[in-house]
């Protein structure tokens, strides 16, 4: 497997394996973005934050 | 996918967790910052209201800015207890008694 021609180096990663942990990694940060905005909206309409 | 291809340079071993500790980082930063920059989170720690319009309103002043702190017909009295008691004579006689309590020290009691 070591000198499969669709490995790139330096990684030895195929593209298709990149793109999969790139996917992981876009949803991963989507989920986080929605929760954070949620927390920020109700802490912006329950405390004096941002005045 | 526009930026998959930077995992054929960086390995997911190395640059998944740098990614995760940079935003770790970054947002416990953010969040230091707030604590150390305002009062109201460390008030609702302590037990005041999140919303901080009580907490404002507890603090305008009751007296004119103008007013002689001398002159004031203000009375402090000493319990034994170790609370502090002020009595202000108002303009129209009546007499108002405010209460100084240490919050701390009454919890502990």
């Amino acid at each position: 497997m070591s000198n499969d021609p669709e490995k790139v180096w330096p990684t030895g990663l195929t593209l298709k394996e990149a793109e999969e942990v790139h996917s992981y990694l876009i949803d991963g940060t989507r989920v986080f973005g929605a929760i954070a905005l949620l927390a920020h909206v109700l802490v912006a309409v329950s405390t004096p934050w941002l005045g | 996918m526009n930026n998959a291809k930077m995992w054929l340079v960086v390995k997911p071993t190395v640059g998944v967790p740098l990614f995760l500790g940079a935003v770790a980082v970054g947002s416990f930063a953010v969040h230091v910052a707030v604590l150390s920059n305002t009062t109201w989170v460390a008030d609702f720690l302590s037990g005041a209201s999140a919303g901080g319009s009580a907490a404002l309103q507890t603090e305008q002043a009751i007296l004119p800015a103008s007013a002689d702190a001398t002159t004031l017909p203000m009375y402090i009295e000493t319990h034994a207890d170790g609370t502090q008691m002020m009595r202000v004579i108002l303009p129209d006689g009546r007499s108002a008694t405010l209460v100084m309590d240490d919050l701390t020290q009454a919890a502990l009691r």
